[in-house]
């Protein structure tokens, strides 16, 4: 099957098609970013260096990728998936022997202008991989142990290469947003109910066995479970993070302290608040109504991702703009169940927020795939 | 899966013949309609998905804005550090005088402690420390900031203005632990009796804290006994302690004196009221003990309990209350004076001669070594060990403080009849200030036996009797005597009928001998004679008075004024009355005969 025989009638052509962009979704992304910016600005103390401007010199960049990868056709990319997919594992297996190392983990490749950090690329990779995989196979095989196995292998290498870094976040959310796909293909629930139960077992096993002659784990490895679990034990060491963030959050009360006047980050408290700890310093500073906003501007973006995926007749389109709108959904879910102690800190940054070059650039080029299937569905 | 329907059935292709249509054709409408079908399934299932996909998204997000407005609800409260580890006990007894005033007790303070990972700027704070504790240095804190060390302690304690000082630097990683420190509000007062308090076992959330000298070390297990409630009641009187520091003090330095002792002690009871050794130090921060030399030269060396000093014509007293309870002599039987005394090559001399022939009163009144020796020399070895003995001069007090074994006194290897000679006149055995003290009790107070005690007790210690009452009432008038007529002129308090007798021993060489000019002075006084209530000892090391035409360094000169001062002061604070019935005209000519 080549790309050639594809046809879409009635679609946009030529620069007409920047007309029929989803030009609602551009609007609520540019609007989450300028709250990134205000933030960047206001934890620098009152100045765009050093985070603010080149933030929105990235979102510019990132934004004109977008609008770059949704004027190409979304069978395009659906070609390109494998390739893509490709590159990202080359790339992963070069930092790992290769890679300059960053807070104690080999992460990223200097390009000069920027740091590319592979393992964000693998989240969108992952996606459109698995995607065009499921657009490959035939419907009633999806659920057959042969082909169930393929997509683990491509969800379990970057996985793995990531995890080795190490960078736990990274590597979960891979997994997480990989497995939302292969449920969203259609694969049978039996074998997600297999891992669910796999995975209860094995926590109840862990925590049952405690305190008992046949304990599973180490005394201290126990410790640490409780102090992931509950880092009140241990406020100044394990669980300081989460303790001063989840001051932050009760600080600012319902609307919040000001802008600029956040006493958390004022004070040096709150240490990462310009990237994994942004959000306390939002929640500070505006309160509960500016941190629900945010969280309203995010259901959003995912009920206009959810509508993309609903129109397009494609399995590949509809399969790529859900593991897009899933992988999102979880960077900014686990970020804010972390920052408020809901989750473990396992460092994800707050999407389009968190200052950070690589992530916020996949995630305008997944938004570009969001577009793109967006202009060009069937009509 | 279900059977297939197949894509050409026979029977419908005869059909479509049959009705003139291409068969194809319903191929091709089969074909569709199984697309169609395939489909729906297929939309129909990844919609069911998409919608539970849908559903835990709403979750998550009802979870986090729960959460969000919990928090946002919720008033902020300081994190708690649960308990964690063993606890250390660490709530120690304090310590008062007599009366109830604190001398020891407790302080609520903080240990400075860092967890470097947590330190966001270790220049800065490595600047901040630097500036607050003088001690620090910043490039040492900051290599030490950035190295691989997890947890580093900064300060055992800090001052609550420091704690404010640290606070302000305003960085996390920067850990306070409390701490209860020992401390001792009058400062250097009793510094000797008390001791000092020090940390022992240390962890980050308590410390121990225990003695390390004094009545601290000695009392460690009772004071840090944790059913214990009441504080711990010495016999010192603060008042009167630090009078007696005071007038010491002024004495040391009049009399230019390198060091000085004193001990005020209750007859009866055997408490010490007041006990002072100077040079002294401030237990709330004990110098180290010296690591080469003499500790006697050390501030933490307590001479009134671990100095053990020949104290010189002071033992006169001993030799003839002996003589008097043996019923050997009478205050006014005469004895041979006549010197120099040959003995072994030994010659024993007079410091000034008051004839060939004086009674005992008079060799005790003007301290003749001559007559002392050959009173001792009718007493005999034996007897005089006996009586010094039972006097509780030949063994360590058992005075309530761990330095107490250290004063052990000095006796000779042999006690012959030279050795009983000089003894009597207090060379040979060297005994501590405190030992007199409580020796010179027994012999005005009845002549009961009194063991020193620094303890508060109410009642007499009613000891075993060692000399009769008639021996102790003679000894107070020939005491008396002394002050009135003879060499401790200048110990006249009026109102207070002092009465005692000065001591001036020359101190040894190192390396055997005496030195010509360099003497210990002592001053062993009662008051008031008719009825002693008390003892004071006043001991001045290498004294001498210059204010005539040559030093003078006997003790009627330097340890006896300085003695009768601290009389002067002391006696209304211990609630003596004074006896005015004396004319003053005539005690002022007594005196400066």
């Amino acid at each position: 099957m080549s790309f050639l025989e594809y046809h879409v009638k009635s679609t946009p052509t030529g620069w007409r098609k920047i007309l029929h962009l989803n030009w609602a979704l551009a609007l609520l992304l540019v609007t989450v970013a300028c709250v990134g910016f205000l933030m960047l600005y206001s934890v620098a103390g009152g100045s765009f260096q050093p985070w603010a401007e080149p933030q929105m010199e990235r979102f510019a960049l990132g934004f004109t990728a977008m609008i770059i990868v949704a004027l190409v056709p979304i069978w395009f990319w659906r070609n390109m998936s494998v390739l893509a997919y490709a590159v990202s594992i080359l790339l992963l297996l070069y930092v790992e022997f290769f890679g300059a190392t960053g807070g104690g983990a080999q992460r990223w490749i200097d390009l000069g202008f920027m740091r590319l950090q592979p393992s964000e690329m693998a989240k969108v990779t992952v996606v459109m991989m698995l995607a065009a995989y499921y657009d490959w196979l035939d419907i009633d095989k999806v659920s057959n142990p042969l082909y169930v196995a393929i997509p683990l292998l491509i969800i379990g290498l970057p996985v793995g290469l990531t995890f080795i870094q190490p960078d736990l976040g990274t590597s979960l959310l891979i997994m997480m947003g990989g497995g939302a796909v292969i449920f969203l293909a259609g694969v049978h629930w039996l074998y997600f109910a297999t891992v669910i139960a796999m995975g209860v077992g094995a926590v109840t096993a862990v925590f049952a066995s405690r305190g008992t002659s046949w304990a599973l784990l180490a005394d201290y490895q126990y410790a640490r479970i409780d102090t992931f679990l509950d880092p009140t034990r241990d406020p100044l060491g394990a669980g300081y993070h989460i303790t001063q963030s989840q001051i932050a959050l009760g600080s600012g009360g319902w609307t919040g302290r000001g802008f600029m006047q956040g006493t958390q980050i004022r004070g040096d408290f709150l240490p990462e608040s310009h990237t994994d700890f942004i959000f306390p310093t939002l929640a500070e500073e505006f309160g509960f109504v500016g941190a629900a906003s945010l969280l309203l501007l995010y259901i959003l973006i995912l009920v206009f991702c959810i509508a993309t995926a609903l129109m397009a007749r494609e399995r590949y389109a509809s399969l790529v703009v859900m593991g897009v709108a899933v992988t999102f959904f979880l960077y900014f879910s686990i970020n804010m169940a972390m920052v408020m102690g809901l989750a473990p800190v396992v460092g994800v940054p707050l999407p389009l927020v968190s200052y950070g070059g690589s992530a916020m650039l996949v995630l305008m080029v997944a938004f570009g795939l969001v577009q793109s299937a967006h202009i060009h569905r069937a009509r | 899966m279900s059977l297939r329907i197949p894509l050409r059935p026979l029977t419908r292709i005869l059909d479509a013949r049959a009705r003139g249509e291409n068969p194809d054709n319903v191929e091709k409408e089969n074909l569709r309609l199984r697309h169609e079908a395939q489909r729906d399934r297929l939309r129909l299932r990844a919609e069911s998905r998409l919608l539970l996909v849908a559903f835990v998204f709403v979750a998550a997000f009802g979870a986090v804005g729960y959460k969000m407005a919990a928090l946002a609800t919720s008033e902020p409260s300081e994190p708690r550090i649960l308990s964690q580890g063993p606890t250390i006990l660490n709530t120690r007894a304090d310590i008062t005088d007599r009366h109830g005033r604190l001398l020891a007790t407790n302080f609520a303070t903080n240990a400075l402690y860092a967890h470097p990972q947590d330190i966001i700027y270790p220049r800065r704070v490595a600047d901040g420390l630097a500036a607050i504790f003088p001690e620090m240095d910043a490039d040492d804190l900051y290599r030490r900031f950035t190295g691989d060390s997890r947890f580093i302690w900064l300060r055992r304690y800090i001052s609550p203005e420091q704690e404010q000082m640290v606070h302000d630097i305003g960085s996390p990683g920067l850990l306070f632990g409390p701490r209860e420190m020992r401390l001792y509000p009058n400062g250097s007062i009793a510094s000797h009796i008390l001791g000092g308090a020090s940390f022992g076992e240390e962890a980050v959330n308590a410390a121990e804290v225990i003695g390390v000298a004094g009545i601290e070390a000695h009392f460690d297990e009772e004071l840090r006994d944790p059913a214990r409630v009441e504080p711990l009641m010495l016999s010192l009187d603060l008042t009167v302690q630090s009078a007696v520091e005071e007038v010491l003090a002024g004495g040391m330095a009049l009399m230019n004196a390198r060091g000085a002792a004193a001990v005020l002690m209750d007859v009866h009871t055997g408490e010490v009221i007041s006990m002072a050794s100077l040079p002294d130090f401030d237990p709330n921060a004990r110098p180290r003990p010296l690591l080469e030399g003499d500790q006697a030269d050390s501030p933490l060396f307590n001479r009134a309990v671990q100095g053990v000093y020949e104290l010189g014509s002071v033992f006169k007293t001993f030799t003839i209350a002996q003589a008097l309870e043996l019923d050997l002599f009478s205050p006014s039987d005469m004895i041979d004076t006549t010197g120099p005394l040959r003995m072994a090559g030994f010659a024993i001399r007079d410091f000034s001669n008051y004839g060939p022939e004086q009674s005992m009163a008079d060799v005790l009144i003007h301290s003749s070594n001559i007559g002392t020796a050959r009173i001792a020399r009718v007493i005999g070895a034996a007897r005089q060990e006996n009586f010094l003995a039972s006097l509780n001069l030949l063994e360590p007090t058992n005075v309530e403080l761990v330095e107490a074994p250290s004063g052990r006194p000095l006796t000779p290897p042999r006690w012959g009849e030279l050795a009983t000679m000089t003894i009597s006149y207090g060379h040979g055995v060297s005994t501590s200030p405190l030992h007199l003290a409580a020796a010179y009790s027994t012999i005005v107070n009845g002549g009961t036996e009194i063991t020193p005690t620094l303890v508060r007790r109410e009642t007499p210690q009613n000891g075993e009797r060692i000399i009769s009452e008639a021996t102790s009432v003679a000894m107070r008038a020939l005491l008396r005597a002394v002050v009135t007529e003879g060499t401790a002129s200048f110990g006249e308090v009026e109102g207070y009928s002092v009465g005692g007798k000065t001591g001036t021993a020359d101190l040894p060489r190192p390396n055997g001998g005496y030195y010509e000019d360099r003497n210990l002075n002592t001053f062993a006084s009662a008051f008031p004679m008719d009825d002693p209530q008390y003892v004071l000892i006043v001991t001045l090391q290498e004294a001498a008075e210059l204010s005539g035409p040559e030093p003078r360094r006997t003790a009627g000169w330097t340890a006896v004024p300085v003695a009768a001062e601290i009389i002067r002061r002391t006696a209304p604070l211990l609630g003596l009355r004074p006896d005015i019935e004396h004319p003053i005209g005539l005690q002022l000519s007594n005196a400066s005969q």
